[in-house]
């Protein structure tokens, strides 16, 4: 088509739209209202997500981790007997390859404090990580969460315990405390430590169920024998999920047996001595990543509205639109404006419409999504006891999010001007000179 | 050039019949100045409706430009009405939202000419009707006979073969009714174009060169007139 035909269309349509500046201002209020629903729960949900992902890397998993093949799948029972073995020569690899690596003993036990200085007796069943503090401190940002006491240095039977839970026990700096745990092989063990530090940290899991003590401690009391549960590798990465593995896994292939006669070896001795694997953010969120996913889907319930206010909207106006020029058409049908064309000038109507909304919505959405960008919304008690195993606070902030925006305007834009085919259609099936009969 | 062959034409309106055109004969040559005249209801729109591949005859035949239009499919009638045909409508029709100029450049720019061209074409026919000055006004700012040379303007820019025009000037006084009418027969004349007209008025009709008497569907008379 040559240009100044559609260039003449589109104009026409442009000036159309300020024909019925009032009802074009209420479909397109609507839309705008629409979009900015969408941007804003989308803000929300992956600021959600984003901020939860950062605090499971923070002080959690790292950029990636190295564990026995099995060990993931079945950590929530702690097993010690699925472990990397001698994770000194592991660490050194890592070393060598500028890699930052810190290894962790994760074990179950019970805490166990009594009355005086405790204001009562009680016990807990926690998770508890055995962390190498000089090592820890280059992949996870736990010691920044000190608020009272100091992280673990010389105290070789310190205890670190969240705010949360300190609170709850009524325990303080200094506080004496039991730990009930298994050793590697299966045995009872009492282990005696004092609360030396308290953190707080804004992971709910971590400062809720985690408490932190010498890795040497956990070695020698579990009897590990040099295994440790897991290393943590810190890839500098700035989203989680996105570092490159390659160099980690080279660097964990040097420091393994070699291949061929190793693996005869492995085999006789069962599976518990199957090399260690690197296990990626992704590997390791997948399960939460699922349920995220899920919670995104929800979103598509706005999305649905906003299409059917879109659409309802924009019939709605288009018909009115339509009706109202039947003679208009007619004439312009009459004088040889194909079909097609006549649909195109209302396609673009209603896209102009859908575009308005569009932009309505956006400058809305920028106020909502500043608000929760800075100030974030506060669920408060409301969420406080629900635990999803997301790592966020209570208070959840939005994240700034311009590729939404267009999909969203595109999105409008789109259905507004397919939805113009409707109304259009009825007025383009009758026949021309009863279009001009209309008075 | 234009020829209509026993063109019979019935509408149904609920339970009746109408029989519009019953058998209609009529050759249109270059250059004419003709016009259709009779009562309301005799059926001077459907004829030039049929003429100006609006509308279908049931039964007859109808050719433009040497050319069966009849029996054609709808969009190969478009394009032939963009072409060949111009219209100018009772209520004059100009799209409100549209200048004069741009109403008049909608013709050309429709059958995908460079804008260089549109423009001085649609200027050029704009001083023709007499609308110097007047081009970047939108019909609301213009009267009626402006109005109506605006559409006089729109349906000669792009040079058809013939220009319909079905009661140009009922909706106007007879003095601007007249003035049209006069621009119409000068434009006639000096471009050679031909122009079909229908009109139930009397002074109307005393223009024409060429003068149709439609009764009931039925053309009772044809008379040629000198100037
Ligand atoms: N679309 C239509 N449906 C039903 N009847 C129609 C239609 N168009 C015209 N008619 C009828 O056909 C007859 C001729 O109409 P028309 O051609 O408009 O006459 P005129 O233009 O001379 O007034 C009238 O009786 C009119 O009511
Ligand atoms: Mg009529």
């Amino acid at each position: 088509m040559p240009r100044t035909r559609g260039t003449f269309l589109l104009q026409l349509a442009v000036k159309n739209l300020t024909r019925y500046k009032r009802r074009t201002a209420i479909t397109a209020t609507a839309i705008g209202f629409g979009v900015a629903i969408f941007v804003a729960m989308a803000s929300m949900l992956d600021g959600f997500e984003a901020e939860s992902n950062r605090n499971l890397a923070r002080y959690e998993l790292g950029s990636a981790a190295v564990a026995h093949p099995e060990y993931w799948d079945d950590r929530e029972q702690y097993p010690l007997d699925l472990v990397v073995e001698n994770a000194e020569a592991v660490l050194e690899a890592f070393d060598r390859a500028s890699i930052a690596a810190a290894p962790r003993v994760a074990f179950q036990g019970e805490l166990v404090v009594h009355y005086d200085p405790f204001p009562e007796d009680g016990s807990l069943h926690l998770a508890f990580y055995g962390i190498d503090p000089v090592r820890d401190v280059t992949v996870f940002d736990l010691a920044d969460g000190i608020v009272e006491g100091e992280f673990l240095g010389e105290n070789e039977y310190g205890l670190l315990i969240g705010r949360w839970l300190a609170d709850r026990l009524g325990a303080e700096i200094g506080f004496p405390v039991t730990v009930l745990a298994r050793t590697r092989d299966g045995f009872h063990q009492i282990i005696d430590l004092e609360i030396a530090g308290i953190f707080e940290t804004p992971n709910p899991v971590v400062d809720r169920g985690a408490v932190f003590l010498p890795i040497s401690t956990a070695e020698l009391y579990l009897e590990m024998r040099g295994a440790v549960t897991s290393l943590h590798l810190a890839l500098g990465e700035s989203v989680p999920g996105t570092a490159d593995l390659e160099p980690a896994r080279q660097a964990l292939s040097q420091a393994l047996p070699q291949a061929g006669g190793a693996e005869e070896e492995s085999q006789a001795r069962g599976e518990e001595e199957q090399p260690p694997v690197v296990l990626s953010f992704a590997d390791m969120t997948r399960e939460l990543a699922e349920a995220m996913e899920v919670e995104k889907a929800s979103n598509n319930v706005v999305l649905f509205l906003l299409a059917v206010i879109a659409v309802v909207g924009i019939s709605n106006t288009m018909l009115m639109s339509v009706l109202e020029r039947e003679r208009e058409v007619g004439m312009m049908r009459a004088v040889g404006v194909r079909n097609a064309e006549i649909r195109k000038v209302f396609m673009f109507e209603a896209a102009g419409i859908g575009l308005i909304g569009s932009l309505i919505g956006i400058t809305f959405s920028i106020g909502l999504v500043a608000f929760m960008v800075h100030v974030g919304i506060d669920y408060g008690a409301m969420i406080e006891d629900i635990d999803m195993g997301y790592r966020t606070g209570t208070v959840l902030y939005g994240v700034w999010n311009p590729a939404t925006m267009v999909a969203a305007t595109a999105f409008a834009v789109v259905v507004a001007g397919v939805t113009s085919f409707l109304p259009t259609s009825r007025i383009l099936r009758r026949p021309v000179s009863e279009s001009l009969r209309r008075s | 050039m234009i020829s209509a062959q026993v063109v019979h034409k019935t509408y149904i309106d609920g339970e009746t019949q109408v029989h519009a055109l019953r058998g209609i004969d009529l050759n249109i040559g270059e250059a004419e100045f003709l016009a259709i005249a009779g009562p309301s209801g005799s059926g001077k729109s459907t004829l030039l409706n049929i003429i100006g591949c609006i509308d279908t005859p049931d039964s007859g035949e109808v050719q433009i430009d040497g050319e069966l239009v009849t029996g054609r499919k709808t969009r190969d009638l478009v394009e032939i009405r963009r072409a060949k045909i111009g219209f100018v409508f009772q209520n004059f029709n100009l799209i409100p939202v549209l200048t004069a100029y741009e109403n008049v450049a909608m013709s050309l720019a429709l059958l995908g000419l460079r804008e260089a061209e549109i423009r001085e074409r649609s200027m050029t026919m704009l001083a023709e009707v007499g609308l110097q000055g007047m081009e970047d006004r939108r019909p609301s700012r213009l009267s009626g006979g402006q109005q109506q040379r605006v559409a006089v303007a729109r349906a000669l820019v792009k040079e058809p073969l013939i220009v319909l025009a079905d009661e140009p000037t009922a909706n106007l006084d007879s003095e601007t009714g007249e003035d049209v009418l006069k621009l119409m027969l000068e434009l006639n004349s000096r471009l050679g174009t031909t122009f079909v007209f229908s009109t139930h008025d009397q002074m109307v009709m005393e223009y024409a060169r060429r003068l149709c008497l439609l009764h009931d569907g039925l053309i009772v008379s044809d008379e040629h007139r000198s100037a």
